[in-house]
């Protein structure tokens, strides 16, 4: 398959096909596409529809995990905060733009008893300027925190424990019903996105479509960077920071960088899932789902992008089939999968395709 | 003497002696043995509706000095009048034991004699209410259990404004139960308060201001309303000192408190950080499934205590001691048995053992989740974990919490003898110090982690323990300190006890000392930036262990 993308994607130049080389990448892109283009001729019931587009912006937040995790050596056990920033922002400007339109005040708004959205909402039903802004605020507090952090070099499981401590914080504030941003029952009750009433089937296969079209986008785009001579600064970061510093490198600067375009991706895979969901609350901020982002990554396989979108379908996928079929078993499965993987399979479940019969633990080579 | 004009000073002198004796002697004698006018007593009962009212009212003036006897006849006339089995023939007061009986005994001598006429007295609405609030006097005075004298109070609490001091006085030095005695005290405070006599008034102002807490300081500031406020200069000057004394001693009280609970929770949190710590500074293992190690340690403590109320109900209040050994043990295996199955594999990768301690956790909270249930856990509180000693104005000291800030000096101490004092600990700090030379030396550095995770774990399990008297127990309990613990080890610095002590008084002392200013969240979100900005001078943390990697 991945001769036949290259094929066709020949005239595109050299950029292109060096990024498509990697041939799980191309698949997947390939895929991606061939998903969104099928959904628009044939789509299949809407809620099939609705579990793929949801998959595809999972995808979205493990690709941006990966890419912190996976080649730079950063596990973040914060990146809920990013996703939710993103999913946040998205929410508002839909209630904006449905108070807007309709003129009726959101339920959370007329629960607080206010006459009008608070001030800070002003100008967020207009889609573009809400769009910049997620991505913008997710990049800031991404910056603030990744500068503070990296300066300093906290490393390893420190920045691990301080980035889940980060997201933990932001649950309690979130929490809080007077932030005006829907407190403990979150935003819900989305009526139109760009004027077209949510929850009809076209809305839903767009939305998919959309998370289908971005998730091969990004693929693409991480994939040129891990590919460029800034990947290889970032392979080198990770095996050895100091020696990379020692010659002459800011890696200071490479980690603030990527850091807070992995999150920007992460609010970018916010913004796709929650008009899919039509709600947003505190919950998404948990620590124990950010950890959970890594378990994708690390299920599907650390430090190969292709790797990270198959461990969030899958285990996505698994989830969405288990916890209807068995909820009590669900959690077992999910822990049982992680050991398995952190024990056996230390490259995650693509280590299944070019399997070893001695496993890094019985002395076999990582 | 037969002669007064013959009267001699002789005799004067004698004769004024004997007055200043008899003075004497009677103010000597107790107040309560002022005998009652029995035979006047029963007339007004059995007389017009102004006698029972007059009868009635005299004894609960005179309550506070009425001997024992005399109450208890009161008491006896009282309840017969109330219930209607008194009868007033002209020879004398009647009692029957049921209304309408054909004899009865006789009211002053307690002979039995027939009677013909068995009406009753009828009691008004008015001289039923005098007649309640002297039984209420009787029944305080002489109920034989704190119940009865209760009812009785609350009898005469309805009518406070009548009760004199001397009765409320009396009662509260007879009162054998604390609670009860305090509520009588409160009442006689509350009595005088309201006082018409401004000097008593004014008595009262200083007794309330010298025992300060926030009722009193309530109750001095609804004077402020009275009418006497702003005519009496004096009783204005008496309340705003004792609202000024009152003041002072809540804002000290209150200062103590908060102190007092940053330390239990600093106490609380040290403990969960202590074990995280330990295997941390050894294995650079972050354990995610800390928290879920308290929660086993709670749950062992609950097995123990059922253990004990099946096979020794008798000593079910040692249940709490008996738990520690058998929380350190229960944990610190299942901790070794993590250990020895999973992350013994993981030593070269930190990120995936954390998230194979996280996968741990989550599979220990389902367990319990489907094996005991998502409720939490009922405990029986033994009495040196109940409770507690009001120590000054509003400031109480709770038994529960001092027990869990001695369970962490304990726990400090003990850990410190290990470490410090022992050839395990010995092996445990040159590990930690430089693990490659450590093994060069032939210490089996393999079997010193799995015993220090042990360790670690185990403390996790004190924990737990330390927590039952204050947390409520369920499956998903260790989640809520498993952040805060991080970010004690962080502060501290790996693997230095010291560090994680110090951090932990700090941590819980911020939460505690903002959390009144400016609410919980904001606490929370304060001390991460605090311990953020803090890492950015020392990215090691306060007590950094010099080792070599």
């Amino acid at each position: 398959m991945s001769g036949a993308v290259q094929t066709a994607l020949a005239p595109l130049g050299g950029p292109a096909r060096r990024a498509l080389r990697d041939p799980l990448v191309a698949g997947l892109v390939g895929l991606c596409l061939a998903a969104a283009a099928a959904l628009l001729v044939a789509p299949p019931a809407p809620f099939l529809v609705n579990v793929l587009g949801q998959l595809a912006a999972f995808a979205i937040l493990a690709v941006a995990l990966d890419l912190v995790w996976g080649y730079l050596g950063i596990l973040s056990l914060g990146h809920g905060l990013f996703f939710a920033i993103g999913g946040y922002v998205c929410a508002m400007h839909l209630l904006a733009h449905g108070a807007a339109v309709t003129g009726v005040l959101p339920d959370f708004v007329q629960f607080m008893g206010w006459k009008s959205l608070p001030a800070y909402w002003f100008g967020l039903d207009h889609a573009p300027y809400a769009f910049v802004l997620a991505l913008a605020v997710a990049g800031l507090v991404a910056f603030v925190f990744g500068l503070a952090s990296f300066r300093s070099r906290v490393n390893g499981v420190y920045f691990s424990i301080i980035s889940q401590a980060l997201v933990y914080v932001a649950m309690l504030l979130m929490y809080r019903n007077d932030t005006g941003l829907g407190g403990n029952n979150g935003m819900t009750g989305f009526p139109l996105l760009f004027g077209w009433p949510m929850g009809s089937p076209g809305v839903v296969t767009g939305l998919a479509v959309a998370a289908l079209v971005t998730l091969a986008a990004v693929l693409t785009g991480t994939r040129l960077l891990v590919g460029s001579a800034i990947g290889r600064r970032m392979l080198a970061c990770r095996d050895d920071e100091t020696r990379l510093r020692t010659l002459g490198y800011s890696t200071t600067r490479l980690k603030l960088g990527i850091w807070c375009l992995s999150a920007m991706i992460a609010a970018l895979a916010g913004i796709l899932y929650v008009p899919q969901v039509g709600i947003i609350n505190p919950r998404v901020l948990a620590p124990d789902l950010s950890i959970e982002i890594a378990v994708w990554v690390a299920i599907g396989g650390l430090g190969r992008l292709g790797g990270a979108v198959i461990g969030a379908v899958l285990v996505n996928g698994l989830k969405f089939w288990l916890s209807a079929a068995m909820p009590d078993a669900w959690p077992f499965i999910l822990s049982g999968l992680v050991l398995l993987v952190v024990l056996v399979l230390p490259n995650g479940l693509l280590d299944l395709v070019s399997w070893r019969p001695r496993p890094t633990w019985l002395g076999g080579q990582r | 003497m037969a002669d007064p004009g013959r009267r001699s000073p002789k005799v004067l002198l004698a004769l004024s002696a004997l007055l200043t004796f008899w003075c004497l002697a009677v103010c000597a004698v107790p107040a309560s043995a002022a005998p009652l006018d029995r035979a006047r007593f029963t007339a007004d009962l059995c007389g017009d509706a102004a006698g029972q009212v007059r009868g009635a009212e005299s004894l609960v003036q005179a309550g506070g000095d009425l001997a024992a006897d005399d109450l208890a006849y009161a008491g006896r006339l009282l309840g017969a009048l109330a219930e209607r089995r008194l009868a007033c023939p002209a020879e004398g007061a009647v009692l029957f034991d049921r209304p309408g009986a054909p004899e009865g005994r006789d009211a002053l001598t307690g002979a039995v004699r027939p009677v013909a006429e068995t009406r009753a007295p009828v009691l008004g609405l008015r001289q039923r209410a005098a007649v309640e609030t002297a039984r209420g006097t009787v029944a305080l005075l002489t109920g034989p259990d704190p119940a009865s004298r209760a009812a009785g109070l609350s009898v005469l609490e309805r009518r406070i404004a009548t009760v004199p001091a001397a009765l409320l006085d009396r009662a509260r030095d007879a009162e054998t139960d604390a609670s009860l005695k305090g509520t009588i005290a409160g009442l006689a405070q509350a009595a005088a308060l309201s006082s018409p006599d401004p000097a008593r008034r004014r008595a009262a102002i200083a007794a309330v201001a010298a025992s300060p807490s926030g009722t009193a300081a309530a109750r001095l500031e609804a004077l402020k309303g009275d009418p006497a406020y702003a005519s009496d200069p004096a009783f204005r000057a008496a309340l705003d000192a004792g609202l000024a004394q009152v003041g002072r001693a809540v804002a000290v009280g209150n200062a103590l408190a908060i102190l007092y609970n940053g330390l239990s929770f600093a106490s609380i949190l040290f403990m969960a950080a202590a074990g995280l710590a330990i295997i941390f500074g050894l294995m650079g293992v972050i354990n995610l499934a800390q928290g879920e190690f308290i929660m086993l340690g709670a749950y062992a403590t609950y097995g123990v205590q059922e253990a004990f109320r099946r096979f020794a109900p008798a000593q079910l209040d040692l249940y709490l001691f008996a738990a520690i050994p058998v929380a350190f043990l229960a944990v610190a295996l299942v901790g070794i048995a993590v250990e020895a199955l999973i992350l013994r594999h993981l030593y070269k990768r930190p990120l995936m053992s954390l998230l194979a301690t996280w996968a741990v956790s989550l599979f220990l909270v389902n367990l319990v989740r489907v094996g005991v249930g998502t409720q939490n856990l009922q405990f029986t509180m033994p009495a040196y974990v109940s409770g507690g000693i009001p120590l000054y104005a509003d400031f109480v000291i709770t038994w529960n919490r001092l027990f869990a800030i001695g369970f962490a000096a304990a726990t400090l101490a003990l850990t410190l003898l290990i470490l410090r004092r022992t050839p395990l600990g010995l092996d445990i700090r040159a590990v930690t110090q430089n693990r490659d030379m450590a093994a060069c030396l032939g210490l089996p550095t393999r079997r010193i982690d799995r015993l220090a995770f042990g360790l670690g774990s185990g403390l996790a399990g004190l924990a737990g323990v330390a927590l039952c008297p204050i947390y409520s127990v369920n499956p998903g309990m260790g989640s809520g300190f498993i952040v805060d613990s991080f970010m004690v080890v962080v502060l501290g610095g790996v693997g230095s006890l010291a560090g994680t002590l110090v951090a932990a008084l700090g941590v819980g002392g911020a939460n505690v000392l903002i959390e009144p200013i400016s609410g919980a969240v904001a606490a929370k979100v304060i001390v991460l930036v605090g311990i953020i900005l803090f890492l950015q001078r020392r990215p090691e943390g306060l007590f950094a262990v010099r080792r070599r990697r």
